[in-house]
């Protein structure tokens, strides 16, 4: 039962989703959308990697945007706006993958400067000692 | 996957439905934060240090560009673009500081590399120098320690070869000096003619003068009391002259540090009523005068000469 019941739904399934785009197409101002589940959890997952990758200072700002808006597409979809909530969740994600992207940024540069300055004091030192030496 | 596929039919249809609607809507122009957003992202990819490292990106953000560009009759939709593409447009920004950062690394590394193996170099070099400096001052100290050991040797030997002297002429240390005595078998009796060779200590004084050119010396002449005062007085002062006069033409003294005085016969050394009392008086006494203190005491005093009697030294 289980089994046919399924195939049933997947024959259905294309037939169904072109039913959607056409009444989509039809009532496209005023439609009820499903639920952005799946951009919702890709807003939680992109907050979660940037979590994860300590959030230097510079990347603050656009973490905090990225978990407003994931809370304000949660309350969106709760108000069943679902086109606002799946926009909110879009760029709650966008906004977590750049502070990531800046935390990113930030290591790589903090690495460097770190080279930069090791070599200029060897450098700085040996001018030093030479100038005492003679 | 059903959400998804229907998600994204949803968000055609709504694209489609916005095309659709947005005919009966006024044309707007292009919105300035797409404008301003088309100007960044041109800025980032011609941006020859960045754009190589994020093809990906730029094109993601070119597509989130393109699509704030168009015409939406929502302005929340419209706002929603612009946002993405802000967003996409700086993702692309960082990843290529990132990827950039990254591949500088190898210069950066090449750099560090240098610079320390130029410091160690220099500090090899100074350690060198260090290194020779401290050779040359211990070299330095090694000659001043045998300058100063051999000043020390010189003074020993000095002293020893002056008390072996002093040994030699059988001199004797008093408040005056030191004292030799050269007995009356230099001269015969009564005459002041110095019988030369007759007494080796009147040669071993002339080497010890020679020996220590600084030192000067009294020469006493002395008799006994056979005749009168007058005549031992003049003899005397005759014998002394005979030892000056020999010590300074036979042997080269300087004649400045040689003071003859004739003594007659009152500094007796033993009693004049037995020949032999006169004999041990009939004598020449020479008075070598000590050097300035410290010289003295360095030369003397580290080998305290043996008392001796002077008369020992008389009879060879």
């Amino acid at each position: 039962m289980i089994r046919v019941a399924t195939r049933r739904d997947r024959l259905h399934g294309r037939a169904a989703s072109g039913l959607g785009l056409i009444s989509v197409l039809l009532l496209a101002a005023c439609t009820t959308l499903p639920e952005p589940t799946v951009a919702l959890a890709a807003a939680e997952q992109a907050i979660a990697t940037a979590d994860r990758a300590r959030v230097a200072d510079t990347a603050l700002p656009d973490l905090s945007e990225a978990r407003e808006k994931l809370t304000a597409a949660r309350g969106a979809v709760q108000d069943s706006r679902m086109a606002e909530g799946e926009r909110l969740a879009l760029e709650s994600r966008v906004a977590a993958e750049l502070a990531s992207a800046r935390v990113e940024a930030a290591k790589a540069k903090a690495v460097n400067d770190e080279m930069k300055r090791s070599t200029d004091t060897l450098t700085q030192e040996m001018q030093r000692k030479t100038g005492a030496r003679q | 996957m059903n959400t998804r596929r229907v998600s994204r039919h949803a968000l055609l249809g709504m694209a489609v439905s916005s095309v659709l609607l947005a005919a009966c809507t006024a044309t707007t122009p292009k919105s300035e934060d797409a404008e301003r957003l088309r100007v960044r992202l041109t800025q980032l990819q011609s941006n020859s240090e960045l754009a190589k490292y994020v093809p990906l990106a730029l094109q993601d953000a070119e597509i989130a560009v393109k699509n704030a560009e168009q015409k939406q009759t929502d302005p929340a939709v419209a706002a929603h673009l612009v946002f993405i593409a802000d967003r996409k447009i700086n993702i692309a920004w960082a990843q290529g500081e990132s990827l950039l950062a990254v591949d500088q690394r190898k210069l950066l590394s090449e750099q560090r590399e240098a610079a320390r193996l130029q410091a160690r170099t220099r500090e090899a070099d100074t350690a060198n120098d260090r290194a020779t400096a401290a050779e040359r001052d211990a070299s330095n100290q090694t000659l001043e320690a045998q300058a100063a050991w051999s000043d020390t040797a010189d003074a020993e030997r000095t002293a020893r070869e002056l008390q072996q002297q002093i040994d030699e002429m059988n001199a004797k240390v008093t408040e005056r000096g030191l004292v030799l005595t050269l007995g009356d078998v230099l001269f015969s009796s009564g005459a002041a003619q110095l019988n030369v060779g007759a007494n080796a200590n009147l040669g071993k004084l002339a080497h010890f003068l020679n020996t220590y050119p600084k030192r000067t010396a009294a020469i006493e002449g002395h008799t006994d009391n056979i005749g009168n005062d007058g005549n031992n007085q003049a003899l005397s002062q005759r014998r002394a002259d005979a030892v000056k006069s020999h010590l300074v033409g036979r042997e080269g003294i300087d004649a400045r540090r040689l003071t003859a005085f004739g003594k007659g016969e009152g500094s007796p050394v033993a009693d004049n009523s037995s020949p032999e009392g006169r004999q041990q008086n009939r004598r020449v006494e020479v008075i070598i005068a000590e050097l300035p203190a410290q010289t003295t005491r360095q030369e003397v005093q580290k080998y305290p000469v043996t008392k001796q009697t002077a008369e020992s030294g008389l009879r060879q």
